[in-house]
């Protein structure tokens, strides 16, 4: 039994181990240890290039920061007033209009990203547009095609539900008698009870916001200025030769490693440092659903 | 005297709920309307879609009923649907598999728990796309490290990349490296809900090692295992990234899967009908898949 806990272990672990040591040879030096990389000495090189002008990390690292920013703040704010809604207020319909907003969690997103992508490229006015919605492209490469959908995030309206749930309405019965509004309900007497689980919300928007690739793949490749961190670094792990201008005929993987251990690495270390957050966040649905 | 108090505290009740029925409406209206344009108007969009022939840039769409769906079972797309189904169900059930062992010997007092722990979780955290460019590193057939390591060896190397069989493999074994994690952590946080009392009543009882697993411990996991399949063939049916970076669908589409295929159809042919066709044949066959399961896992719930 343990054997299978070893065995699996190698072999999660042996690409990451892989990679990172990787990461740390010379181009020659890789070549020529075919089991495993092993750097006889520090080599940093792979990491110093990708700090240059020729890979825009940076600009990929800004514009994904951007989205963060913006996806904790919108999909954040609408669970904190949809969670009280449907955990606080009593109006007829709120039941059914819960399990419409949950019954998009059914379906596969492709059934409404090509809709969403041309709704966006014939955004009347937008890109080149005329009034019709014809004649440019639209939002697509532009910014709002990558800030304008998924606002509304039904898994953390039921995780913000839950939350309210658990909270006792004395707190708020007490505020309403000293004649505080819901406004400010929410802003004392409940946002500071909410910071749990905000904070799973925070940490699961900038992990799955740091790696989204399908949509600005989708709605943005067109665009250098606007690329995203995985999509940039994808398009760029192979380049490594082109880069450190060595002969084109091989890969330079210590380079892509190099690549993508930094693209790997802010996303570990948040685990790292908040793991119980992680752990109440994937939990989430099945042990409260 | 008391009749006034009691209209009094009606009223006072009236007020609150027309109150909360207002601030409830107030907060849901925007977002409806904001959930209905972009999830439940798209939806009916791309059913509609599906019955035109359209690029999606000019023109309008011209109604060329089933076509699209005919198209379906024509060429490749039938082996594209296979390898679809193949593909979410060999992933889903190794990893729930694997995920279920793993956890069950996490849950006892071993050495360095939780630095397995992490170790099993962190796959997850890294981003499909690159890892599975970065995974060429492994297979490439002429710089990859397994072939490297045949040529040491004195044996010839295999060109993985026109090897559907092969090719599979990396893929399931990609996905599941990526994809154990999520399972892992729920199993173990179940594992950690059952209660000690009721081991400790079974013990009492006489039961053993392996009679508690089967007779205790696997009942209690079973409203996970039932949760974890079914949000898992969600996800597992819209594998992408892998198919479309490891293997590009070849050699000649036997890795091919419908997320990739819709993708090439809609955003690269401009061919939005056939896209859309996809869409809804994909739609269609996870809800009958979740369905299905989800009668065949809650059958014998009651008695359990």
């Amino acid at each position: 039994m343990y054997a299978v806990l070893i065995v699996g272990s190698l072999f999660m672990a042996f690409p990451l181990l892989y990679g990172f040591f990787g990461s740390l040879c010379s181009f020659e030096e890789f070549y020529n240890s075919p089991l495993f990389p092993f750097p006889r000495h520090l080599y940093l090189e792979n990491y110093r290039v990708l700090f240059t002008p020729s890979v825009s990390l940076g600009l990929w690292v800004a514009n994904t920061l951007v989205r963060i920013g913006w996806y904790i703040l919108i999909p954040g704010t609408v669970a904190v007033f949809a969670g009280y809604a449907f955990a606080r207020l009593q109006a007829r319909g709120r039941d059914a209009v819960f399990l419409y907003l949950l019954s998009s969690m059914m379906l596969p997103g492709i059934v409404y990203f090509i809709p969403t992508y041309i709704m966006l490229a014939r955004f009347p006015g937008s890109g080149g547009n005329n009034w019709l919605g014809q004649g440019g492209h639209g939002f697509i490469n532009e910014w709002p095609a990558l800030l304008l959908t998924g606002w509304v995030n039904v898994y953390y309206i039921f995780l913000l539900r839950q939350t309210y749930y658990s909270i006792p309405s004395d707190f708020e019965e007490a505020a309403r008698v000293d004649g505080a509004g819901t406004l400010r309900v929410l802003w004392d007497v409940y946002l500071p009870m909410l910071k749990p689980t905000l904070t799973v919300l925070v940490i699961f928007q900038f992990v799955s916001l740091w790696n989204d690739y399908q949509w600005p793949l989708i709605v943005s490749a067109g665009n250098p200025k606007i690329t995203t961190l995985a999509l940039g670094v994808q398009r760029t792990l192979l380049s490594g030769a082109y880069i450190k201008k060595l002969p084109p005929s091989t890969t330079d993987w210590p380079f892509a490693f190099a690549l993508a251990m930094v693209a790997t690495l802010p996303t570990v270390l948040l685990f790292l440092w908040l793991q119980s957050y992680f752990v109440e966040g994937v939990q989430g649905f099945a042990l409260k659903g | 005297m008391a009749g006034s108090v009691q209209t009094a505290a009606r009223r006072k009740g009236t007020s609150l709920r027309r109150r909360q029925t207002r601030e409830f409406w107030l907060i849901l209206t925007p977002i409806l309307a904001y959930y209905s344009l972009f999830f439940l108007f798209p939806v009916f969009a791309n059913f509609l879609i599906s019955f035109t022939r359209w690029n999606g840039i000019s023109g309008a769409p011209r109604w060329v009923g089933l076509f699209n769906y005919r198209m379906y079972l024509t060429q490749d797309y039938p082996l594209i649907v296979m390898n679809t189904a193949l593909f979410a169900v060999l992933i889903l059930v190794a990893e729930t598999a694997l995920a279920l062992l793993i956890a069950l010997l996490l849950n006892q007092q071993i050495v360095a728990r939780g630095l397995f722990r992490a170790l099993w979780y962190i796959p997850t955290l890294t981003s499909a796309a690159i890892m599975a460019q970065v995974s060429l590193a492994f297979f490439s057939p002429y710089d990859g490290m397994i072939n490297a390591v045949l040529k040491s060896l004195g044996r010839p190397i295999v060109v993985w990349t026109t090897n559907a069989f092969w090719m599979r493999l990396f893929i399931v074994l990609y996905s599941i490296w990526r994809g154990v994690g999520g399972p892992v952590v729920l199993f173990l946080a179940a594992l950690q809900g059952i209660h000690r009392e009721i081991h400790e009543a079974a013990m009492v009882d006489g039961a053993k090692g392996r009679e508690m697993l089967r007779y205790i411990t696997l009942p209690l996991l079973r409203p996970m295992v039932i949760f974890v399949l079914i949000t898992g063939m969600i996800g597992s049916f819209q594998i992408f990234e892998a198919v479309m970076l490891m293997s590009k669908g070849g050699p000649s589409n036997q890795t091919n899967v419908m997320l990739l295929q819709i993708y090439n159809d809609a955003f690269m042919n401009a061919n939005m009908g056939v896209a859309s066709a996809g869409a809804v044949i994909m739609a269609i066959l996870l809800l009958w898949f979740s369905l299905t399961n989800m009668r065949i896992l809650s059958r014998g719930q009651v008695e359990g």
